[in-house]
């Protein structure tokens, strides 16, 4: 029997090889493809002013002044540090009420879950340019204006997140709460003890682009703060165009820097995503 | 500590049925743990999104003046909505950038998920890659692709040149705008799919493929059998998000709004550009409203079809 | 079977030190620091201070336009007691963006703030614009060139004193023109000239001239010149569409021809087609209608790149015009202190005493390359304006020079569907001006406002 097992496995690795490099080549044509745009980020940073829109990939007299240039002329440090307070706040805070609200959704049984579901879901509906104006105001109201809590709170409630979860929930089998629940658990420790660790692939993906979309925003930001101090590194690289002029070289540079931690963040969170998760002992 | 928390309100409950005199079954225990939990984000969502959103799209039966003039006018602007070309072209436009993006972007996440979802450092290395577009902003999109695009000197059209097809404006043509637009956009929001796909595919237990192979099934097999339809509230979810982003999203609104400003010829002007333009261009607050209340509708109905369809997105398969 | 599992919390592998009862205390610890103003919450700008909001400072990015804006508010703000203090909004979010728009709907509108001639109807007719007049002395007002203050005039009085005048001309990169054997006396007079010299400078890495194609309102600014050129009108005396008329209808044509022969691109090249440096200087367009900031920029970003300035030509039997920018101080007439901001804008920019003269001077000659709205002011500075690329301006270009038009949105809109069908969709010039005037005459039957002009 394991004779046969040998031979069969020696057989499908043969099959599988030349299989396997033609997906390791398609995976690395794609990634250059995603890739490739992005280099000309990168040589546009590293140009001087005269020559960004050259036809040349490769500068002709690559310079360092543009970086610089970012980091002395503009406080792009503090900027950088507001972005990510902001992103992570958000980005922790959002996972933790979302997750609770994705998995009542799915799992618990209450009286109106599915209109409740679909009326969070509604919010999604509608575009932020569109509902800004109200937003403004009422944040005004609660004297959100020109604070940290005015660009973190409001970031916080997106029916996204929400969903995404939902779906989750619904797809994890019920038996591991309902062992736990004979066992006499309250809710929350289920949810705190054997839904949150289960949750860890999507929780990762999720924290990553939560922390990408608030690292990036442009558009609240910009309405709730007029304090240069609250800027958040989008604002700053909109500074570098005027009226009749960009300095392209500045924003490609800035751009570059402001994109590193979120490709950092990426490179960590990612393997988390992809933990299989041994199915906690369903026989 | 947090065990201590916990604990608290585990005990909390009991604690208050005793007080109360009186025992609280399992299923209004359950209850009270299903709103306990829905209530942070559903307080949060009411504020800050039910509410302007009700406040703006009730105005769609006002006109604005932006400067604090308010006047009742019943429905006038939906009638204009419905003799406006523009807005006719707006829908046009968007009802096209949909039915191209929405499957672009499935077949793309989902691909590359399957790709590069097993646990290697190349799949690593390439995950991170294909990501990268995500990571940059819809300035810096705007404007490399607006430097491989261009006419004449663009690096696509010196392939074109170069293979004997000659050059083309992909982004100032009528007949090749949208579609340029609808690439950079699959190009911009994969890595985002491709990443709920990952999560999506990590939810299937792996006993489910060593047993199909123990069983003699192939690859292809074991994707339509076992991967798709364990699949379905993933797909479900990214079917509808994708759609109702491509309709009304700020990435798509922003897309245009860098790269082509609704032109040429309002071949890219979509929905939610016009909507825009309307309200903060125009300084027609109400009448933007009433075509955003509009595309509210319409994502509303999608969505309760699609909800009816599946029985509530749940696709359970006990 | 189901197994009974035992309630453990998963231990993280690996000891990655994102252990989640951390991850939560530190959140609520920065929670709770950020809730209690660590280190701003809500720290209002002083109360009772003027706010004007603009795109140049503080910190803009040129230097020397932040420092005008800087030494003038710190010199009003030694000799008054209401302050002034500057609110830098990016100039992209500023024109085009929801920031002003926002305020405003919420009734929390800057006190004072920088309006463009596009933008005027839709603030005077909201009834948020200031009439300066009582502010300006007699003396101010007639050294304001009449072309350049009539688009912020309204039944006689003024409600916005312009800081500049950015007029649109033609450049030209003298090597390309010398690769063809042309030299600076052989520059375009005409429109057929011009597509002809345009069409000898393409090639398969360049194209002759550039306009711009991205609808705006920037690109209806540099094709009025062209309508006017024909004698053609947006609206006659009696607010009834002129569009539909010879100048229009070939003035559409010009811009057609340019892109149907291959001379002018589809797309410009960087922000578009005011943006000199990535088109002109890079070598993607030969020449480029663009305007006087080109100066300055070409100046900082190619300064070794030789280029030529010359006055749009003209069609069979036109006259010549072109088109001047420019924006102007407003006051918010529902701010907090009305009568403080307008008494700013008269000092800034519309007294006779010598400071504001030079504030003035110095704005188009030291922070920008610009031409100024007032007589005396280009008296003081006719060494600036005598010299070098400027003195072109000055002779030939400025002179028949007319302001922006001032349009409501919807006339805007059918103008710049006109533009856009027949420059990039090849629709018939003589359709797209009827069509365009038919809804302008549909608009204006009910339009109520100021003139536009």
């Amino acid at each position: 029997m394991s004779e046969t097992a040998a031979v069969e496995r020696q057989i499908d690795l043969a099959a599988l090889r030349p299989a396997r490099i033609i997906l390791h080549l398609a995976g690395l044509i794609l990634a250059f493809m995603a890739v490739a745009p992005l280099f000309w980020m990168l040589s546009m940073s590293f140009k001087g002013a005269n020559e960004v829109f050259g036809v040349n990939l490769i500068p002709d007299r690559p310079t360092l002044d543009n970086f610089i240039y970012v980091f002395t002329q503009v406080d792009f440090l503090r900027y950088l540090w507001n972005s990510f307070f902001v992103a992570a706040m958000v980005t922790i805070i959002a996972l933790f009420f979302h997750s609770m609200a994705g998995y009542a959704l799915a799992r618990l049984r209450f009286p109106g879950r599915d209109v409740i579901f679909l009326t969070m879901f509604a919010t999604f509906l509608i575009s932020q340019p569109v509902i800004i104006v109200p937003l403004f105001i009422l944040a005004r109201a609660l004297h959100l204006l020109d604070s940290y809590a005015g660009l973190i709170i409001p970031s916080i409630f997106n029916a996204f997140g929400i969903f995404l979860l939902r779906q989750f929930y619904l797809a994890v089998p019920r038996e591991l709460e309902e062992a736990a629940v004979i066992d006499g658990a309250g809710y929350f420790r289920v949810y705190w003890s054997i839904i949150l660790p289960l949750s860890r692939p999507i929780l990762s993906a999720l924290a990553i682009l939560f922390f990408l979309a608030n690292w990036n925003s442009f558009l609240w930001p910009l309405t709730i703060t007029s304090d240069q101090n609250l800027w958040m590194v989008q604002v700053a690289i909109a500074s570098f165009r005027q009226q009749y002029n960009a300095s392209w070289n500045y924003i490609m540079a800035a751009s570059t820097v402001v994109a590193l931690p979120t490709v950092f963040m990426f490179v960590i969170f990612q393997k988390r995503i992809i933990e299989s998760i041994k199915t906690s002992g369903i026989k | 500590m947090a065990d201590n928390a916990v604990r608290s309100v585990d005990i909390a409950i009991p604690a208050a049925q005793k007080a109360a005199g009186f025992r609280l079954s399992n299923r209004h225990r359950e209850w009270i743990a299903g709103y306990l939990f829905v209530a942070p984000d559903a307080l949060g969502l009411l504020i800050f999104v039910g509410a302007p959103m009700i406040l703006s799209l009730s105005l769609g039966f006002f006109s604005v003046s932006g400067f604090g003039a308010y006047s009742f006018v019943g429905l006038d602007n939906y009638r204009r909505m419905l003799g406006d070309p523009l807005f006719w072209q707006s829908l046009r436009v968007t009802i096209l950038y949909v039915v191209l993006l929405v499957p672009a972007l499935y077949a793309s996440g989902l691909g590359l998920a399957l790709l590069i979802q097993n646990d290697t450092r190349f799949n690593g290395f390439v995950r991170t890659l294909l990501f990268m577009p995500q990571t940059v902003s819809l300035v810096v999109v705007a404007l490399v692709w607006q430097v491989l695009l261009i006419d004449k000197i663009g690096l696509l059209n010196r392939l074109t040149g170069w293979i004997g097809l000659g050059a083309y404006s992909w982004l100032g043509d009528p007949r090749f705008a949208l579609i340029a637009v609808v690439v950079i956009s699959v190009w911009f929001l994969m890595g985002f799919y491709m990443l709920i796909f990952l999560g999506g595919l990590q939810d299937i237990p792996r006993e489910y493929y060593e047993a199909a192979k123990i069983d003699g099934a192939g690859p292809a097999a074991s994707f339509y059998l076992i991967t798709l339809p364990l699949l379905r509230p993933t797909s479900f979810f990214v079917l509808l998000v994708s759609t109702v982003t491509a309709v009304c999203g700020s990435q798509t609104f922003d897309l245009v709004y860098v790269m082509t400003r609704g032109g040429p010829a309002n071949t890219t002007s979509l929905a939610i550009f016009y909507v825009y333009q309307q309200a903060f261009l125009f300084n027609e607050y109400g009448y933007a409203a009433a075509m955003a209340s509009v595309l509210v509708v319409v994502l509303m109905l999608i969505t309760v079809l699609m909800f009816m369809l599946t029985r509530g997105g749940r696709f359970t398969y006990e | 079977m189901i197994k009974r599992t035992k309630l453990v919390t998963a231990p993280l592998k690996g000891g990655a030190g994102i252990n989640r009862r951390g991850v939560l205390a530190s959140g609520a610890a920065a929670a709770g620091a950020a809730a209690f103003g660590f280190p701003y919450v809500s720290r209002a700008l002083a109360a009772d201070s003027l706010k004007f909001w603009q795109f140049y400072a503080p910190g803009g990015g040129v230097a020397s336009q932040s420092k005008w804006f800087e030494d003038m508010a710190k010199s009003w703000n030694d000799s008054h007691d209401v302050k002034v203090e500057l609110v830098y909004v990016p100039n992209n979010a500023y024109m085009d963006g929801t920031k002003l728009p926002t305020a405003f709907a919420s009734g929390a509108g800057p006190d004072l703030f920088i309006i463009s001639p596009g933008d005027f109807l839709r603030y005077y007719n909201g009834g948020v614009l200031l009439d300066l007049t009582p502010f300006i002395e007699d003396k101010a007002r007639a050294d304001l060139i009449p072309g350049v203050i009539a688009n912020r005039m309204v039944d006689g009085k003024i409600y916005g004193l312009p800081m500049e005048v950015e007029p649109m001309a033609m450049y030209y990169s003298v090597d390309a023109f010398n690769e063809i054997g042309l030299t600076d006396k052989d520059v375009p007079k005409t429109w057929d000239d011009l597509l002809a010299v345009g069409k000898k400078l393409t090639n398969d890495k360049r194209f002759g001239v550039l306009f711009e194609t991205a609808p705006g309102y920037y690109q209806n600014f540099t094709w009025y010149p062209f309508l006017w050129q024909g004698a053609g009108e947006i609206q006659t005396k009696d607010s009834k569409s002129a569009f539909n008329s010879q100048a229009a209808i070939q003035a559409l044509k010009f811009w057609q021809d340019a892109v149907n022969m291959g001379v002018s691109p589809r797309k410009p090249l960087g922000g578009g087609g005011w943006d000199v440096v990535p088109n002109l200087a890079s070598g993607y367009c030969a020449m480029q209608n663009v305007g006087i900031w080109a100066i300055a920029q070409l100046r900082e970003g190619a300064p070794n790149f030789k280029y030529g300035i010359f006055k749009l030509p003209t069609p069979p039997g036109g006259k010549y015009f072109t088109v001047g920018g420019g924006w102007a101080f407003v006051a918010n007439a529902q701010g907090k202190n009305p009568k403080a901001a307008g008494e700013f804008c008269a000092w800034a920019l519309g007294s006779m005493s010598p400071d504001s003269i030079a504030r003035v001077v110095d704005w188009c000659t030291k922070a920008k390359s610009d031409m100024p709205p007032r007589a005396s002011a280009l008296e003081a500075g006719k060494a600036a304006f005598d010299s070098g690329f400027l003195k072109i301006f000055t002779d030939e270009i400025y002179p028949g020079a007319r302001a922006e038009p001032r349009v409501p949105p919807p006339v805007y809109k059918a103008i710049s569907d006109a533009i856009q069908a027949c420059q990039l969709n090849g629709q018939k010039p003589e359709d797209a001006a009827a069509t365009a005037s038919q809804q302008i005459d549909a608009f204006l039957a009910s339009y109520k406002g100021a003139p536009i002009l």
